[in-house]
């Protein structure tokens, strides 16, 4: 695997850093993490640790050196973050459960793989275009894809920190399906928090990473950001990678699979966590007395 | 995940009223054991066994079950219950039968009727993917009267494919394996965790599930055909989605099988659920060619320039 790692991070005007950025590999794959602790819950930067650390250690022990499954690898790590910090929120004997957003992509074999929760954002830049801009669980972003809203009015829209889904907040988040897409050389993946995109209209991102080599954009680009923050510049975090190989071949054409034993897949329970918690011994007497009196209306013959 | 062997029960094993003679089949989810009830009938059970979640060595009957993963060991019976409720009220020629259910060893099992035969996956290798038209469309029509009887029952099997259709040594032809079934119109949200095979799952399944019904079963049904025809599994809807690249029924089967029921297979397989047959009467009409389809693919060059060929010839 060919690719380059640049990463930027600063306080902006605040007087901790709540975002939290990181990236680990193996032989054949590579994690790459943003999260960004919600400052008006305490503990933030607590969540934003424990969630990049928790994705981090799941990637250790799963890329050996690949992962079997970068999606359900994405959608479980994910997902289970939110039970960790509800659960840590107990073990810490936090007052309130700290909360934090996140996007994480893992590249293997060529291809990028990205799930996210609130306003935390992927680009996947090619050739001096946006192929790929996660869409925020956020107000605005829905004002926006209802076309109430332009996108580049988002960042000073009244409302615009209000979040639909976060870790570790009242609600589970729902996590969706793992996107992904294949890359080709030259390609470069953004990860970054709301004070990097927020400031930036997206010609500005796009054109300040395309401009120059990532070692130098990357850190100008951060520069801009907190420039234009101005006196509220919130804390600033960019993750880039940038791709180094030809795009891998896939087969073109019409496609089908010698068929096998197809196995059904089921995705993860630990992703709907306060559900769960519902199934008490009684709940299941009670499932069994309703099959069994099911089955003497309808008796086999 | 860390795939764990889990054990299966011993042979020999007394479970309440059955005794265990093997292990039929196992999955991540559950191994099914074929076992003798006290009159010596023979009967299937599966038990629920999440490999993720539990598990089972050495010579325990329980399961071990982490603490952080007892409440998702929980939650998964739930799907096991699911399975169960779905099946106890139905009692069709074309549907596995449910006899009991109960719980013992810190888990759950579901007692089926065990019937001779084999899967249609089985089936399809044994024959090496060549299987007759009309074989085809008396089994699935006849596979339709156990799917529309779900159906009927508001109910969505949601796992259709050639290792969850099974044959009886006469050639009946029944559902099996409902663990993913989930009522339909049930106001309750989906809350359970979603299964899928892909390659046989609907774009519903993937993209939204609050759009589910009849005609994903159908969409799976249409994939199970198209297994027939080809020997193959088809493009996941996911992959379909991002960039169409199946082919079609029609080109792929073309010479061997009619453009009807070729037609059909593609009907089935529309990605968007609007242009499917919408219920199982509809589909099984068009298997007994007593509807046409009413979708029409493109007939493949050679088909076309024998057309041409004819029409000039004819001149």
């Amino acid at each position: 695997m060919k690719y380059a790692i640049v990463q930027d991070t600063r306080v902006g005007k605040r007087g901790y850093n709540q975002d939290r950025a990181g990236h680990w590999s193996t032989a054949e794959a590579v994690l790459l993490v943003v999260a960004d602790g919600m400052g008006g819950h305490a503990h933030g930067e607590v969540a934003a640790e424990l969630v990049m650390r928790h994705i981090a250690a799941a990637f250790r022990r799963d890329a050996k050196p690949r992962l079997a499954n970068p999606d359900l690898f994405l959608f479980r790590a994910v997902g289970r973050s939110h039970g960790i910090l509800l659960r840590e929120a107990v073990n810490l004997g936090l007052p309130d459960t700290p909360r934090t957003t996140v996007v994480a992509c893992v590249v293997q074999d060529g291809r990028a793989h990205w799930s996210h929760v609130g306003d935390s954002r992927l680009y996947l830049l090619r050739k001096g275009e946006v192929l790929v801009r996660t869409r925020d669980h956020t107000l605005v972003q829905q004002l926006v894809d209802e076309g109430r809203l332009q996108a580049d009015d988002m960042s000073s829209h009244p409302q615009r920190n209000r979040l639909l889904q976060c870790l570790g907040g009242v609600q589970t988040p729902r996590i969706q399906p793992t996107a992904h897409a294949l890359l080709d050389k030259d390609d470069v993946l953004l990860l970054c928090s709301d004070g990097l995109w927020g400031p930036l209209t997206g010609r500005q991102i796009l054109e300040g990473i395309s401009g120059a080599p990532l070692a130098e954009a990357v850190p100008r680009l951060a520069a801009l950001a907190e420039t234009q923050g101005g006196l509220g510049a919130d804390n600033i975090t960019a993750l880039a990678l940038a791709w180094g190989e030809e795009m891998a071949v896939e087969r073109e054409g019409p496609r089908t699979e010698t068929l096998g034993e197809a196995s059904t897949e089921v995705q993860d329970f630990g992703a709907t966590e306060p559900e769960f918690l519902r199934m008490t011994d009684e709940d299941i007497e009670r499932a069994i007395a309703e099959i069994k009196e099911a089955l003497k209306r309808n008796p086999p013959r | 995940m860390p795939a764990q062997a889990n054990q299966p029960l011993p042979q020999g094993h007394q479970l309440q009223n059955y005794r265990i003679l093997r292990v039929l089949a196992s999955g991540g989810f559950s191994f099914v054991y074929l076992a003798h009830d006290e009159n010596d009938t023979p009967v299937a059970i599966k038990e629920y066994l999440p490999a993720s979640l539990a598990l089972r060595t050495g010579d325990a009957l329980e399961p071990e079950v982490s603490e952080d993963q007892a409440a998702a060991y929980r939650y998964g019976m739930k799907c096991f219950f699911e399975e169960g409720r779905a099946l106890a009220g139905l009692g069709h020629p074309n549907v596995v039968r449910v006899l009991n259910f109960f719980r013992a060893n810190e888990t759950v099992y579901l007692v089926m009727r065990y019937e001779r035969g084999r899967t249609l996956l089985e089936h399809i290798h044994a024959k090496r993917g060549s299987l007759r038209e009309s074989w085809i469309r008396n089994t699935f029509a006849t596979l339709m009267n156990g799917l529309r009887e779900v159906h009927t029952n508001k109910l969505l099997h949601l796992d259709i494919k050639p290792g969850n259709v099974y044959l009886r040594s006469d050639g009946t032809p029944l559902l099996i394996d409902f663990g993913a079934a989930r009522q339909m119109l049930s106001g309750e949200a989906p809350t359970l965790p979603p299964m899928y095979t892909p390659g046989f799952a609907s774009p519903e399944h993937h993209t939204d599930r609050s759009k589910l019904g009849p005609w994903s079963d159908i969409y799976s049904v249409g994939a199970t055909l198209y297994a027939c025809l080809t020997a193959s599994s088809p493009p996941s809807a996911e992959e379909r989605l991002e960039k169409e690249r199946i082919l079609p029924a029609r080109k792929a089967g073309a010479g061997k099988y009619s453009s009807e029921l070729l037609d059909t297979v593609d009907w089935c397989m529309r990605l968007d659920h609007l242009e499917r047959p919408q219920s199982g009467f509809a589909l099984q009409k068009a298997l007994l060619g007593e509807k046409q389809p009413e979708y029409r693919g493109a007939a493949p060059m050679l088909e076309q320039l024998k057309g041409a060929l004819k029409r000039m010839a004819g001149r």
